[in-house]
């Protein structure tokens, strides 16, 4: 026992060194990421050589969370180094986060009311299932479909298509923003509050369509003859309240959701720990990796997405644009614009910087305001949004302040041999190691927690766009990205998504099963990588995942 | 999830910062053996899966069973004692559900079944048109609905009426719809109680994945996604007895009592139609005490959260004990002796300082568990 606790404390010098290195200081120079910091010798002759994010354990610098990296509180801690005030905030965020609202009006619990009158969800915390994913969608036993219901946190984005491409934003085209569907808007929203169809007698509760799930599958063989079943998640949209009843089988189809020009992506909730410090890396680092005509030669390009800033807009700016960092398509510019979008969006609560619904100006809307004796107008007597800006800038912060989980098992050889190989078949040209978040300025607007600044971080994104292949493509546009395009989705903080919540699947929706799964649908830029990850031997395959898992 | 306090926070900032070499620490600390112990988990994870956990959620089920059987008879014959038979059937089922939101994690949030059985609060104005646009009501249809005019706390509503001034309901005020309803509600909750037990003995996605049970039990095997090891597991399980401690005492107490008399607000009480406040709050800590000594109160010792403790230090894991009983013990003591409701005692002078003790005694629980149990997680010579 006592020779173990002296290995221990050798490993535990070892480790405290790496950690140093590793957690390093401001100022970390990014081309770095995949210096030999470390090696192992295996024998006399052969030398492994490891990248240096191999030994790093603090993915968020000093707001990683340490007590619950584990376990599935791991996406739900504060960030360890907030000061009083900003971990007093955070909590009031927290308690708002969870916040599940109802119909306006609720006399006894006015604070609460505000709820669509059509949404996906009720609070945040439905879709956002611990800080994490949502469940993926269960189709029942002897049934080929699933109708998304009160537990989904999945739904699709809508619009009509462009006949030209929109290359350069502008103004006149609204920054290329997606075209609303004429009478429902950018997002179907399956659910509504009982009266909010003009057919709610029939269709309680239902929002502005029936949205169904199914799966397809195919199977795909490794050259060692082990074989992976994928799936991916077909919708049907049917039921819209301008056509009840009606489908796409229908013989004659009369609804505006169902024309031919109406494009439909599916959107998986994403985890919402170290947003803040994405949004603090320094926009000349992102830009810095792209590469939009592949100067390099290493088949991955990267562009950036430019996107409508409503906080921009809000302040009376010329030119309401910002570079895109968050959403699947990197289609928001802040935390600020996407958590308050999806307050507005997702649960149809207006607040300070979106005070109309999302539906304003829709048949649905005008109906409903009129049937229910417009009670339920987006904003109290006083011409209030339905959250204030109190409430709104502690679920921002939230948001914001959320630890990263620290990382678990970094000197298990298996997962070091797997960072070693995540480097070596260059996923790192897209999942990016390491950035340094900027040493002062705003978030969205606001004053920057100075929790968030100055920290290398290990998020595994560069944050930019990249043509993902058509077996993952949604034919979508949003802003710049094209149908193709998905932003780098971070790495931190993924081996422990299934901890937290045991039904989240991977991906823009939802369809990988494991991260393996998740691995294999890469393709276009990414096809190379995803070649290579195919012709390793089952071990290697494996310590790739082992290194995933112990992000 | 609030789950740490500032003095945690304090902590993990401290070990952050250690880690990264940050001025003022002393590395020492950090490299202390002295103070690592040893403890072989299997046995306390197998049991508190097996004997607490899935054993509560057996029993929830079973209540599930027996509240459809009581509305389904109070919905045939409605009577004053069919009416109380299903008042009870409520209660009881709540009991299971209250102690079982010490472990919060797993299917039950996975597949929105907490928000489908505990949304609060309810939609009154929701309900008054459901039950006035419908003629029977079938489970698969209130399925789609919204959480807000479902599970506990319409049933409660239902069956206890608004409890401003008593919790108590004549039959003749319960129509034929809101029977009706009573009863396919009951079901939805029957269906939902069994999918969870389901999910922990037969297959958490209800499809080819295995019982949930079974991943818990066998963390680090099999390409166990879940949980990576018998820490992830203890982590899991002592995060969340600190989360319901802090829920209890810093929100289900904390918010309707107020910082003053004068901001006492009823509306924000939990179960205060059926003045079952105090019994869900004590039950919330019961749930603690399951976890933490591995067995139900009465039941014969098994291993628990608790051995887990002593193995570090005997006279912490005593300690603990007692703290979780004296939190126990102050709730149920809001009461007084006069039997006084939450809901009426957060409006009353002798009221609020018995409820300052029960929150005073959480908070002493939750600091130690936050200050003296979490450290032991990062001892552990696993």
């Amino acid at each position: 026992m006592k020779h173990k606790n002296h290995l221990l404390h050798l490993s535990t010098v070892l480790f405290l060194g790496l950690s140093l290195a590793a957690c390093g200081g401001s100022g970390e120079d990014e081309s770095t990421n995949n210096d030999v910091d470390n090696s192992d010798s295996t024998d006399q002759d052969v030398v492994v050589v490891y990248p240096s994010f191999t030994n790093v354990i603090l993915s968020g610098g000093e707001t990683s969370a340490t007590d619950t990296n584990e376990s599935g509180h791991g996406f739900s801690t504060p960030a360890a180094n907030l000061t009083q005030e900003d971990f007093d905030l955070h909590l009031e965020g927290d308690a708002n986060f969870e916040m599940k609202f109802t119909t306006a009006p609720n006399e006894n619990n006015p604070e609460l009311d505000g709820l669509g009158p059509v949404f996906n969800n009720a609070d945040c915390n439905s879709c956002h299932q611990r800080d994490g994913r949502n469940s993926t969608p269960i189709v029942p036993e002897g049934s080929d479909r699933v109708l998304l219901g009160t537990e989904a946190g999945i739904f699709l984005r809508i619009s009509t298509a462009r006949d030209i491409d929109c290359e350069l934003g502008t103004a006149e085209n609204e920054y290329c923003a997606p075209i609303p569907v004429h009478d429902f808007g950018t997002q179907l929203f399956h659910r509504g509050v009982l009266e909010a169809r003009p057919d709610w007698q029939d269709n309680q509760f239902i929002g502005q369509a029936d949205v169904y799930l199914s799966y397809e599958y195919q199977t795909i063989t490794y050259s060692d003859g082990m074989s992976v079943e994928l799936k991916r998640p077909l919708f049907a949209v049917e039921n819209p309240y301008d056509s009840p009843g009606e489908s796409l089988d229908s013989s004659n189809v009369t609804s505006e959701l169902l024309q031919e020009d109406v494009l439909m992506g599916w959107r998986n909730s994403m985890p919402v720990f170290g947003l803040g410090l994405l949004e603090a890396i320094p926009e000349s680092h992102i830009l810095a990796h792209v590469d939009v005509d592949d100067s390099n030669s290493d088949g991955i390009s990267g562009r950036a997405n430019y996107v409508f800033d409503a906080v921009k807009a809000q302040a009376g700016n010329d030119n309401p644009v910002s570079l895109g960092r968050f959403g699947w398509k990197a289609n928001t510019p802040s935390v600020r614009v996407q958590s308050l979008g999806a307050l507005r969006g997702d649960m149809g609560v207006t607040n300070p910087l979106f005070p109309d619904e999302s539906v304003a100006g829709t048949a649905l809307h005008d109906s409903y305001l009129t049937r229910t004796g417009f009670v339920d107008i987006g904003s109290d007597e006083n011409g209030e949004p339905e959250a204030n800006e109190t409430f709104s800038d502690a679920v921002v912060f939230y948001a914001e302040t959320l630890a990263v989980p620290a990382r678990r098992n970094v000197d298990d050889i298996d997962v070091r041999e797997g960072a070693r190989l995540f480097d070596e078949l260059n996923c790192t040209g897209c999942h990016t190691p390491s950035f340094v978040t900027q040493a002062s300025g705003e978030l969205g607007g606001k004053a920057m927690s100075s929790a968030l600044k100055g920290q290398t971080i290990y998020p595994f994104s560069d944050m930019l766009l990249h043509d993902m292949g058509e077996g993952l493509a949604d034919g979508r546009p949003d802003f710049l990205a094209d149908g193709n395009e998905w932003r780098t989705r971070p790495l931190w903080g993924i081996g422990l998504t299934q901890t937290v919540n045991p039904q989240a699947g991977f991906l823009h929706d939802g369809r990988a099963a494991t991260l393996e799964e998740a691995v294999l649908w890469h393709g276009g830029e990414a096809s190379s990588s995803q070649q290579a990850f195919m012709a390793l031997s089952g071990v290697e395959r494996d310590q790739v995942i082992d290194f995933l898992m112990s992000l | 999830m609030k789950y740490f306090t500032r003095t945690a926070l304090a902590m993990a900032l401290i070990t952050t910062l250690t880690a990264c070499g940050g001025s003022g620490s002393d590395d020492s600390s950090t490299e202390n053996t002295s103070s690592s112990f040893s403890f072989t988990a299997t046995e306390t994870i197998t049991n508190l899966t097996d004997d607490v956990i899935v054993a509560g959620y057996e029993n929830l089920a079973l209540q599930g069973d027996a509240l459809l059987l009581a509305t389904q008879t109070l919905l045939n014959n409605a009577t004053t004692e069919n009416l109380l038979a299903a008042q009870a059937a409520w209660k009881a089922a709540r009991a299971p559900w209250e102690q079982g939101e010490s472990h919060i994690f797993g299917p039950v949030d996975a597949l929105g079944i907490d928000p489908h059985l505990d949304s609060w609060p309810l939609n009154t104005s929701d309900l008054t048109k459901v039950l006035a646009n419908n003629s029977g009501f079938d489970a698969a249809t209130i399925k789609t609905w919204n959480d807000d005019v479902q599970g506990f706390h319409t049933m409660e509503y239902l069956l206890f009426g608004n409890g401003i001034n008593t919790n108590e309901k004549s039959i003749d005020e319960l129509s034929l719809s809101q029977r009706e309803y009573l009863a396919a509600l009951a079901e939805v909750f029957r269906d939902y109680t069994a999918s969870l037990a389901d999910a922990w003995t037969v297959s958490y996605d209800a499809g080819n994945g295995a019982a949930y049970a079974d991943s818990l039990k066998t963390p680090g095997e099999n390409n166990n996604t879940f949980y990576s090891s018998n820490l992830s597991v203890i982590q899991e399980l002592v995060n969340g007895m600190i989360g319901i401690v802090d829920e209890v005492g810093n929100g289900k107490i904390a918010d309707p009592f107020g910082e003053s008399l004068a901001q006492a607000d009823t509306s924000k009480v939990e179960s205060q139609y059926s003045w079952n406040s105090l019994t869900d709050f004590s039950d919330n800590i019961k749930g603690v005490r399951n976890v933490y000594e591995g067995e139900f109160l009465g039941s014969s010792d098994k291993s628990g959260i608790v051995d887990f403790v002593t193995a570090a230090d005997a006279k912490l894991a005593a300690r603990i004990s007692a703290e979780i009983n004296e939190a126990i013990l102050l709730i149920e003591a809001i009461a007084g002796s006069n039997d006084t409701p939450f809901r009426q005692a957060i409006s009353d002078v002798d009221g609020r300082v018995r409820i300052q003790a029960a929150i005073d005694a959480l908070s002493t629980l939750q600091t130690s568990l936050e200050n003296d149990v979490i450290p032991l997680l990062s001892q552990w010579d696993i």
